[in-house]
């Protein structure tokens, strides 16, 4: 009861809501002299399905890796909850993060179980993991997620090369959620699938994200994906946030704003290089 | 101009007709070929190349019936015909195996009798005059064979410990020897260093060492073929982990997981099936390198294979070379049949 009263009295800080996620002025310069962030200021509530929206080399994946520190930053401070990033923090903060990556990133040669129950593999004795030996209460698990992601019991032993991207991609959001991460973490997760398994596949992390009250952010190219999707839209540009708000807001003239001399956004059209489901 | 306003994250703009897009090769390629070939000129003539050629080119010649003779024909068929027959069968002495029952024979065992001739000088006449004396043997039909196959199960169980070994040291030698898991740049110099020096030495020599420290036997032959092929193993390994596909590792370590764990969970199951193929190459070879390491009496069959070529019983040397060969084939035959159903 009073850890329950501390965590509350942790997340109002003067009558306010604390943040989940909250950047403050996140600056990332790479060696070679680009800007990646150049000022990037936002603050995340619990439980929202943020949408990052830019051209290409806007910073978006930049963004997300500041968050579970995969990029670190030049300046500027990324806080979990009350977590701020540091080198300290580091485990701490990525035992609470889960990714879902563009190109899956699934262990290929490896069966969708071993690739789900990966996603505990911090949290389990040493031993356990170099056994691939996990205990029982976590295979249940494994098998919970890969059915709430729509997968079935003869997926659990196929080697994951051995299925199609969408059902890939569905591993990857399994193992994400295999531990009920705070935040999930989503790079272009559909940018390499036809449409209709992108709707799927953003539905299905939407709703999972909801059912554990997980804070995700998603970043995508799709703005049609994105009205239908997102709680909010972050617009980048050139490292800095262009636009930051509710999808009705980001009408037409947002959106022309947003990739402004640039190449038009991909639509989610039938693409010649889309993976089948 | 469309595409100059193109602006990508920054990078500062350039026309399409700008861009540079450089051929595949370029004349510093060329020039490597050519050292190359020069290279290989002067070396052929100090490595007798030209000579090798001829030799070989009249041997087969000659061996086809286009030609007289040939040098190289000549040596090698002599020690060929010596070859053959092969024995299998033991034979000994009965005058010399005081314990032998003759009613009651070892098992498959006979008696032959053969007639030698000796020529003695008689002191009368001083002329040498022929002598008959029979002599008894016993002759076990297969006995030899049975000797051989016996000594390539101890050169087997030595080359499978040797592997073990060999498996064992290459473990953290590919783990500190691999670029990007070494934990700092004095551990990975340590590490290549340890596994160039284990691959340099030769186990002839190593097993020469190892003799007079363990003694003659298979202790020193297969610590010696343990250490060669933790040379091997220990770079295949970490050669293998530095290119395994980055994605899944990265996604484990945006998890929390430390070094083992991303190995064991993210590249372990990457790199498995060509670790089976090499440590399988490794007992392959510590087969047939087992045998050759017995030349220094470290145990094994090649201890059987010196001692009768050394005696000129070439009739055994061909026995002992093919029970190698087909030990080897087998191992092979088992080899792909493995390899085959882990990958698949
Ligand atoms: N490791 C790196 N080294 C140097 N520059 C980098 C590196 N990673 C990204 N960049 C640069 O930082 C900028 C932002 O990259 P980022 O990957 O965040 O863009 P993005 O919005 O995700 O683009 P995309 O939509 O194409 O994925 C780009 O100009 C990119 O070239
Ligand atoms: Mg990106």
């Amino acid at each position: 009861m009073s850890a329950t009263a501390i965590l509350n009295a942790a997340r109002t800080i003067g009558g306010q809501v604390q943040p989940h996620l909250s950047f403050r002025d996140l600056r990332k310069v790479y060696p070679d002299g680009v800007a990646a962030l150049d000022g990037v200021s936002a603050d995340v509530p619990r439980g929202q399905f943020c949408v990052v929206l830019g051209p290409s080399g806007s910073g978006k994946s930049t963004l997300l890796r500041v968050v579970n520190g995969l990029t670190s930053l030049s300046s500027g401070q990324m806080t979990l909850g009350d977590l701020p990033m540091s080198a300290a923090n580091l485990r701490a903060i990525r035992r609470k993060v889960a990714m879902v990556h563009q190109l899956f990133n699934l262990t290929e040669r490896a069966s969708v179980s071993a690739n789900v129950l990966a996603g505990a593999v911090a949290e389990v004795p040493f031993w356990r993991v170099m056994l691939g030996w996990y205990p029982a209460e976590l295979r249940a698990r494994a098998c919970e997620v890969v059915a709430r992601v729509g997968l079935d019991e003869i997926h659990l032993p196929r080697r994951a090369v051995a299925l199609s991207g969408g059902q890939q991609q569905r591993v990857g959001i399994a193992r994400a959620f295999l531990l009920r991460p705070e935040v999930i973490l989503a790079d272009e997760p559909v940018a390499s699938l036809d449409p209709a398994i992108s709707r799927e596949v953003l539905g299905l992390l939407r709703e999972a994200g909801r059912e554990q009250g997980a804070t995700v952010m998603c970043s995508l190219h799709q703005t049609d994906l994105a009205r239908e999707f997102a709680d909010r839209i972050i617009g980048m540009r050139k490292g800095r946030v262009v636009f930051d708000g509710p999808p009705h807001l980001f009408d037409a003239r947002a959106e022309a704003a947003l990739y402004e001399g640039l190449t038009p956004p991909a639509q989610a059209q039938p693409r010649k290089e889309a993976l089948h489901a | 101009m469309r595409e100059a306003e193109l602006e990508m994250g920054g990078h500062p703009a350039k026309r399409v007709a700008d861009w540079h897009l450089p051929a595949p090769y370029d004349w510093r390629a060329a020039l490597a070929v050519l050292l190359i070939a020069l290279a290989l000129i002067w070396s052929g003539q100090r490595m007798e190349v030209g000579k090798m050629i001829g030799l070989t080119g009249e041997a087969v010649l000659a061996s086809v019936g286009l030609q007289e003779e040939s040098q190289v024909g000549k040596g090698l068929g002599r020690m060929f015909g010596q070859l053959f027959p092969f024995v299998i069968e033991d034979r000994r002495e009965l005058a010399r195996l005081p314990d032998i029952d003759r009613d009651n024979l070892p098992m498959f065992t006979r008696i032959e009798l053969v007639e030698v001739t000796t020529f003695h000088m008689n002191a009368a006449t001083l002329q040498a005059e022929p002598r008959v004396d029979v002599k008894e043997y016993l002759v076990h039909p297969f006995g030899y064979l049975l000797n051989v196959l016996g000594k390539m199960v101890e050169t087997f169980e030595m080359a499978i410990w040797a592997t073990i070994i060999s498996v064992i040291l290459s473990i953290p030698l590919a783990f500190f020897g691999a670029r990007n898991y070494t934990p700092n740049r004095f551990a990975y110099s340590a590490s290549r260093g340890i596994v160039s020096f284990l691959r340099a030495m030769p186990e002839l020599i190593i097993a020469m060492f190892l003799v007079l420290g363990f003694g003659f036997g298979a202790i020193a032959g297969y610590l010696a073929l343990g250490l060669h092929g933790a040379g091997f193993l220990g770079k295949f390994y970490a050669e293998d982990i530095e290119g395994a596909d980055r994605k899944p590792q990265e996604a484990l370590t945006a998890l929390g997981a430390g070094k083992l764990r991303v190995l064991r969970a993210a590249v372990l199951p990457q790199v498995a099936p060509s670790y089976v193929a090499y440590t399988l190459y490794i007992l392959d070879r510590n087969v047939r390198m087992a045998a050759v390491i017995g030349l220094v009496g470290a145990g094994g069959i090649g201890q059987e294979l010196k001692g009768r070529y050394d005696t000129f019983e070439f009739g055994h040397v061909g026995t002992i070379l093919l029970v190698i060969f087909l030990t080897v084939f087998v191992l092979d035959q088992v080899a792909a049949k493995l390899r085959a159903r882990l990958i698949g």
